[in-house]
């Protein structure tokens, strides 16, 4: 029965990679839990939980300019002002005066309510608000637009915010309705970055330094096939990630307030599917035949590659020319946009399709690729 | 399974340019302790390699244990044990782990797996050392344990490639004794090794390989037989120097000279007066002589002959080396 003897090596391969990581207590100690706990605890420590009354720009000085001077534009100025998210409102600057002033560091952003603002809303209409910002603040614009959104929200269901075009300052418009935390923006990158980090060390990290000590060769001088060591490789890793995703999550959830729009088998889910990405690259990588340093090296260039292209900082449709076009041929883009559509709006996973078949097709590529490689290069790893 | 237990027909193995294995023809018995000799780099690991099923010949084929080399690869895993330079065990499992995990890999079931270890440890003695990790291990302990591994599912054929470097005087004797029981009992041994002595105690039959040729296969004794024209002089006498070595270089027929303070090693093609001459040279240079005996030729020396000296030797290593 080749297939129940498939799975019987399968199976002592990775009851003997768990036994290889109790031998290690430092490796136990910053895969699973230094890893999780530094990136969620940092980005707590920065932001906050959510729904706290900390706001980051509550002390930015901000530009109010009331071209419309009526009772609907003082009210929205006592509105953002008592929002706890602006408490720097600044008033006597003219629309170009306070253009002229961004930038300099004396203002971070002008909120500019134009004529006629009173008159649309009297008359059912879309009424219009300008925001300029500082875009030396990375960040910035999207933090200043969604407290913006917060407080119209209670002031007039009908008042949203235009994109300015043609000038240094833009902001976008942030989708009415979606009321998703800053943590939970964070615990989508978290969740994507200790994944990416942890996996693709521990898989191209492992093969490498099991060739590098002569143990691969001794795999591949018993009747296991390679198959079995990458599945069973692949499943103890699978295991280490559903434990770093759940600890990222309790954390998220339980000591900063993250509320997930989706529930908890979706992310674990999506997680573990870009664990399998991560580790078909890993397996994809260590056929090459390289030695642990250069693991380490290209695990750095495939994070900062990944934080630029992969819409970790900037969202993938944001992106222009060449980056757009690369940031479209990542699947970990797909992986990361599941994890945004799934944990912040809450969008059922069945119904990103395209996202679910790219990162599927590309997890069938990079392990068949990697099979394939790996039988061709079992000399190079046979040192 | 057919009597032979390996037998290859122009195995080749090329790296880049460098042909590494060149179109070895190689017929072992059952049972057969059978050596392959060999400088550093002459292709013997390779060889071995390709019978472990570990790289794939270039060209050739082979049969090991009845079955085919390339079509049968996971056959012929399961008859054979590999000691090997890198071929190890998990340095941070213990020898007790190391082997559990292994004889799930050759799927023996649980109770038999256990009895087998528990014979293996007891066997090479490690008492108390078998909880110990690998890594806490001395090499000779360590060599120990890949024996072990290698032994685990009762393989028909085991290679030990160079197997006592590294070990004390001792237990390289120790595991020569003991790979000469196992095989009594029908196991099939490919000893590698540089050392010139080690197959000369040991071996049925030896293979000498050079510059990834087979130049000779016998026992050692044929092969000595090979060269019976040499001759070799012993010359106990100390404190000599460089140039009163050099006189002795100089006379006619010698072809290798090796001074290991006291004992000056000289072999002679003939034996022209060898010992007159020897002993002429040395006290005309203010030499003192103990002793001198002649001997017939060694492993070592039939080997420098056959391969066609060391200076042949050394620039075939060179050219290695270059490529």
């Amino acid at each position: 029965m080749p297939a129940k003897a498939f799975l019987n090596d399968a199976l002592a391969v990775m009851t003997n990679e768990f036994r290889l990581l109790r031998r290690n207590r430092t490796a136990i100690l910053i895969s699973l839990v230094i890893l999780p706990l530094f990136f969620t605890v940092s980005l707590g420590g920065a932001s906050g939980r959510s729904g706290e009354s900390f706001s980051p720009i509550a002390h930015l000085t901000i530009a109010y300019v009331d071209n419309d001077v009526t009772i609907a534009s003082g009210r929205l100025l006592s509105t953002l002002s008592s929002s706890g998210d602006f408490n720097n409102l600044v008033q006597g600057y003219s629309e170009d005066s306070a253009m002229a002033t961004l930038g300099t560091g004396r203002i971070y952003a002008a909120i500019i309510v134009p004529k006629g603002f009173e008159e649309n809303l009297a008359k059912n209409e879309q009424a219009n608000l300008v925001v300029y910002v500082d875009d030396s603040l990375n960040g910035l614009g999207n933090q200043i637009a969604y407290s913006i959104q917060s407080s119209l929200q209670k002031f007039s269901p009908r008042a949203e915010i235009r994109p300015v075009t043609g000038g240094a300052q833009q902001i976008e418009i942030i989708q009415k309705g979606a009321k998703f935390s800053s943590f939970n923006i964070g615990l989508t990158i978290i969740l994507a970055l200790v994944i990416i980090f942890a996996t693709f060390y521990e898989i191209a990290g492992g093969m490498s330094r099991e060739s590098e000590d002569g143990t691969y060769a001794r795999l591949l001088m018993t009747p296991t096939s390679l198959g079995a060591v990458v599945f069973g490789k692949t499943m103890y890793d699978l295991v280490l990630n559903a434990i770093r995703t759940l600890m990222v999550l309790g954390l998220a959830i339980f000591a900063y307030g993250a509320r997930p729009s989706t529930d908890f088998g979706t992310i674990l889910l999506i997680s573990l599917l870009m664990a399998l990405l991560t580790m078909g690259f890993g397996f994809l990588i260590s056929a090459i035949g390289i030695g642990i340093r250069a693991v380490i090296i290209i695990e750095f260039f495939l994070v900062l590659f990944l934080f630029a292209f992969s819409g970790f900082v900037i969202d993938r449709e944001l992106l222009r020319g060449v980056s757009n076009t690369i940031s479209y041929m990542l699947p970990w883009a797909y992986g990361i946009e599941l994890l945004k559509r799934t944990i912040l709006i809450g969008q059922p996973l069945l119904t990103l399709t395209g996202q679910l078949e790219f990162v599927l097709a590309s997890i069938v590529v990079f392990y068949g690729l990697a099979y394939f490689l790996l039988r061709l290069s079992r000399e190079r790893l046979v040192r | 399974m057919a009597e032979s237990a390996i037998t290859t027909r122009g195995l080749t193995k090329v790296f880049g340019k460098f042909k590494a294995v060149d179109g070895l023809n190689l017929d072992v018995k059952q049972g057969e302790l059978f050596g392959l000799l060999g400088p550093n780099g002459a292709g013997k690991t390779t060889t071995v390699r390709m019978l472990c099923t570990l790289i794939e010949p270039t060209s050739g084929n082979a049969t090991v244990a009845g079955y085919d080399l390339l079509r049968e690869a996971a056959k012929v895993r399961r008859e054979i044990g590999v000691v090997s330079e890198g071929v190890m065990l998990y340095k941070e499992l213990t020898i007790e782990e190391n082997l559990r995990f292994l004889s799930k890999l050759y799927n023996l079931p649980g109770g038999e797996a256990e009895k087998r270890i528990a014979h293996l440890l007891e066997m090479f003695r490690f008492e108390e050392k078998a909880k110990r990790m690998v890594k806490a291990l001395s090499s000779g302990w360590t060599k120990k344990a890949l024996i072990c591994a290698a032994l685990l599912h009762s393989p028909k054929i085991l290679f030990l490639d160079e197997v006592t470097s590294g070990l004390d005087p001792q237990s390289a004797a120790a595991l020569q004794d003991f790979t000469r029981n196992l095989c009594k009992e029908g196991v099939t041994v490919i000893w590698t090794t540089h050392y010139m002595t080690e197959p000369e105690k040991i071996c049925d039959r030896v293979g000498i390989v050079y510059a990834g040729r087979l130049i000779q296969v016998g026992s050692p004794n044929e092969l000595k037989n090979k060269v019976s024209e040499l001759s070799v002089m012993e010359v106990e006498t100390p404190g000599l120097t460089s140039r009163q070595i050099g006189k002795i270089k100089e006379i006619r027929d010698v072809c290798n000279i090796s001074y290991n303070d006291p004992i000056l090693r000289i072999t002679c093609m003939h034996d022209h007066a060898l010992a007159e001459n020897v002993t002429r040279i040395l006290l005309s240079e203010g030499a003192k002589i103990r002793s001198i005996n002649t001997k017939g030729p060694s492993l070592e020396e039939a080997f420098i002959k056959l391969t066609g000296g060391e200076e042949e030797i050394d620039r075939f290593l060179e050219k290695a080396r270059m490529e």
